[in-house]
Parts: C-alpha cells; sequence; structure tokens
C-alpha cells in the first residue's frame, strides 16, 4: 500500500481496513461525487483519505452461479446504468441506475460511495431495499451481509460500524417478472422529491409484489403489509389501502423540493402509477 | 490533512505537468490556480452546474469533484486542450454560428461535455443532445440556442 501525504492507497480490502482501524478519522474515498462536494463546502475535514481505487476486487460486475449478481462497491453508476442484463423483476436496479444525477455524475459516483452515504433522497436505497438486495460489508472479523432493508437505519447513517466497508451488493437471480423504479424530480438530476421502486412476478397465486418508497423518510419505506396487500388478485382498494399505509408511515421533511404534506399526497399516487405499469407489463405478458 | 502538500505528476491537454498541492485540493484547484489553466470554471464547487466539466482518458468528469490526488494516469483534457491557439473545434464552431454564447462563464463545460457526446455519437437526436447536456447549467438559460447549435452539427436540422 502506497501512503502519501495523507492518502492511502491500499491494494486491498484487508489493508483498506487496517487503515479505518488504526485511524478513525480517515474518510474512504470512492468516486467521490458527495466527498469532495462535502470537503469543498467545508463540512468536513477528513484527517486522511483512504483512496479506494486500487482495490481490484471492489470493482465490477460479476454473475454467480446461483444467476444472482455481485456488484463491487466501487462500480460506477454509468456501469449499473448500462448494463442490459439486469432483466425481468432486477431492471429497477438498472432504471436507478440511469436516473442518478447526471452523466458526468454517474461516470464518477460509485454504488458503494452512494449506499455508504446514505443520504434518502437517493435512488439506490429503495430500488435496493424493493429489490431484497443484500449489503456485503467487511471489517478486521471478516465478511457479513446485511438485508437492503436493515442496512439504512436513520437520515445518512447506516448500519456500518467504525472500521467496516461496503464492499459490494449482492442481486438474487431476476425473477421473471417487472422491475419498475420511478423518481419525480424537479428538473431531470435533482435528487427525488419521492420515488418508489417495485418489483412485481406472478405466479399461481396471482402476483407477488414488493414495493419501497424513497425519499419521504429517513429510510425507504417497504411495509409486509402493504406488499400483501398489493400480492395475489388486488383491486383498487387493496391498491387505496397499501397506498394509504405507506402515506402513514412515512415521516418526510419540509423542504425545496416540497413539503411533507405534498410527499404524503405522493406517495399513494406515486405507488399506483408504478403498480398500475408494473401489472399492466405482466398482463402484456402472460 | 488540508495543510500537507504533496508532489505529483498531471498530464494535462498531452503536457507533463509536476504540481505541488494540498492533499485535498481538487482538480479544478489545481487547473486553475497551479497550473494557470482558468478556463474550467468554479461555479457551484459541488457537481451540480457542469462548468468545471472536463475529460479524463476521454470521460467526462467533474473537476471540482476529483481530487487531483486521485486522478494519477488519467489524461485531462480542457476547454485549453479541445483545439489550438488560433483555431476552433467542429463544436466550437457550431456555437458560434448559433450564437449560442451569452455571458460565457459556462461555455467551457458546455463545449467539453458536447466534444465527449459527438465523439461517441457523430449524430445525436434532439433527445439524445438534451438528455447529454442535462448535467450543464447555464444561467443565462441560453439553452435553446445551445441545443440548437449541436442538433446544426449533428445535421438533425436543415
Amino acid at each position: 500500500m502506497s501512503v502519501d501525504q495523507g492518502v492511502f492507497r491500499p491494494a486491498s480490502v484487508d489493508e483498506a481496513v487496517s487503515v479505518l482501524a488504526r485511524l478513525p478519522d480517515a474518510r474512504l474515498i470512492s468516486g467521490g461525487a458527495t466527498l469532495v462536494a462535502m470537503i469543498n463546502a467545508r463540512l468536513i475535514e477528513p484527517a486522511a483519505l483512504v483512496s479506494l481505487a486500487g482495490v481490484d476486487e471492489l470493482h465490477g460486475i460479476t454473475e454467480n452461479p446461483d444467476g444472482g449478481w455481485r456488484i463491487g462497491a466501487m462500480t460506477r453508476h454509468r456501469d449499473v446504468a448500462a448494463e442490459r442484463r439486469f432483466t425481468g423483476t432486477l431492471a429497477l436496479v438498472q432504471q436507478a441506475a440511469s436516473l442518478i444525477a447526471n452523466a458526468t455524475v454517474r461516470n464518477m459516483g460509485t454504488i458503494g460511495g452512494a449506499i455508504a452515504h446514505a443520504d434518502p433522497g437517493l435512488d439506490y436505497p429503495p430500488a435496493l431495499v424493493a429489490a431484497d438486495a443484500q449489503i456485503e460489508i467487511a471489517s478486521g472479523k471478516g465478511r457479513r451481509r446485511l438485508p437492503a432493508s436493515e442496512f439504512f437505519v436513520d437520515w445518512y447513517a447506516t448500519a456500518l460500524q467504525s472500521a467496516e466497508l461496503v464492499t459490494a451488493v449482492h442481486l438474487r437471480a431476476a425473477s421473471d417478472g417487472v422491475g419498475l423504479y420511478h423518481k419525480l424530480a424537479r428538473v431531470s438530476g435533482d435528487y427525488a422529491t419521492v420515488s418508489v421502486a417495485l418489483t412485481m412476478s406472478s405466479g399461481v397465486a396471482g402476483i407477488a409484489t414488493r414495493a419501497a418508497m424513497g425519499a419521504c423518510g429517513p429510510t425507504p419505506i417497504l411495509l409486509e403489509e402493504a406488499n400483501a396487500l398489493l400480492s395475489g388478485s388486488p383491486g383498487e382498494s387493496e391498491l387505496n389501502r397499501a397506498g394509504e399505509l405507506l402515506a402513514a408511515a412515512a415521516d418526510p421533511v419540509d423542504d425545496v423540493r416540497g413539503s411533507a404534506e405534498y410527499r404524503r399526497l405522493l406517495i399513494p399516487r406515486m405507488l399506483a402509477r408504478a403498480f398500475t405499469e408494473a401489472r399492466a407489463a405482466i398482463g402484456a405478458r402472460t | 490533512m488540508s495543510q500537507a502538500k504533496r508532489r505529483s505528476v498531471l498530464t494535462v491537454n498531452g503536457e507533463q505537468h509536476h504540481v505541488l498541492a494540498p492533499a485535498a485540493a481538487t482538480l479544478l484547484d489545481v487547473l486553475r490556480t497551479g497550473l494557470g489553466l482558468t478556463g474550467s470554471k468554479c461555479g457551484c464547487n459541488h457537481g451540480v452546474c457542469g462548468a468545471c466539466t472536463v475529460l479524463l482518458d476521454g470521460k467526462l468528469a467533474r473537476s471540482c469533484l476529483t481530487l487531483a490526488a486521485d486522478v494519477g494516469e488519467r489524461r485531462v483534457t480542457t476547454i485549453e486542450g479541445i483545439a489550438g491557439d488560433l483555431d476552433f473545434s467542429a463544436v466550437q464552431r457550431a456555437l458560434v454560428e448559433s450564437g449560442a454564447i451569452q455571458c460565457g462563464f459556462c461555455t467551457p463545460g458546455f463545449v467539453i461535455t458536447l466534444t465527449e457526446l459527438f465523439a461517441r455519437d457523430p449524430h445525436p437526436g434532439r433527445e439524445t443532445i438534451r438528455a447529454a447536456l442535462s448535467g450543464n447549467l447555464c444561467r443565462c438559460s441560453g439553452y435553446v440556442k445551445i441545443v440548437e447549435a449541436a442538433e446544426h452539427l449533428a445535421g438533425g436540422v436543415r
């Protein structure tokens, strides 16, 4: 590992973890899209930086033997946005990546950096929760995995402990169904005002739906009760009830993108639009 | 770490430069203050406006969000490297001919973004152009002429 005036360049995950264990005030830098903006705004002044650029295992998307996928933490948004192998229910991950900021920022930002930052307005968190992704985390004790729904714990807060880092995002094999990510934003490239991520597949018991709302609380909102309402053979009343439950569970803020009240109004509407589109797509296929 | 200065070698517009800058210095800081290449502008300094856009190995990057220490071997192209001293590139000519310039502050970023677009797609359609430019802000709001210039260059408007 080279060290140069406060910038560490580990060649492996183990080396990166050992620097973090030794220097708790060091910050990991992956794509820089958020970290450098925070340094520029003087919101943070890291004691040292640990660049992950040279850690080979963090780069790239690989297919697991079971048909699932491992997205290395340093994989750029551009590469996920261009990933045509994420089909069926997994298409929402590709769609979410393609709506992040703008093309230049997508060249820079990484999936690991984005989720470790855990801004509730980001596109990945609801998409990964709806896709039931697993987050792979490394520490001095080895690796562990957490469901995305347990990884995001509060505003800008994750389950990462001191001297841990995100090494990958794992996606289970795509089901033959539909994955959708819809984002309502003031202008192209802005953070979401409200977003919805949804997977839907159909089987003998009717449809199976899993929905997560983004940008309307500290963490993505997914309710098993709402998903149950949206599965089987749901009608309009079940869809309305699911929207009400999600809106009631939301904890949105008032900010420049919209008031909390406005966001609560958007939740059932965004859900209904995504649900209806997914159901039409499933219907067209069967 | 902000006080610690580090030496590095940057390849900018085909020339190697030895630079000494704080470890947390951005590429934009080094270009403008260290190398005197003031064509790349500092607008928002947090990656939104696109005025600082440069190419790293031909790919778009925000120089305000790129640490100089993280550039490594990648070749930097700035607005100063787009054409010769007494010449314009095709993109620059198209902007001039369409009158797609008001105050000019955002122009270097637009030129870089369009240069990258036309390098990979010589005949982009209107929606492709608009999507490509969506990460560049013009506070004079002179977007119509800029899109028209790109459409002329693409051969999409006759």
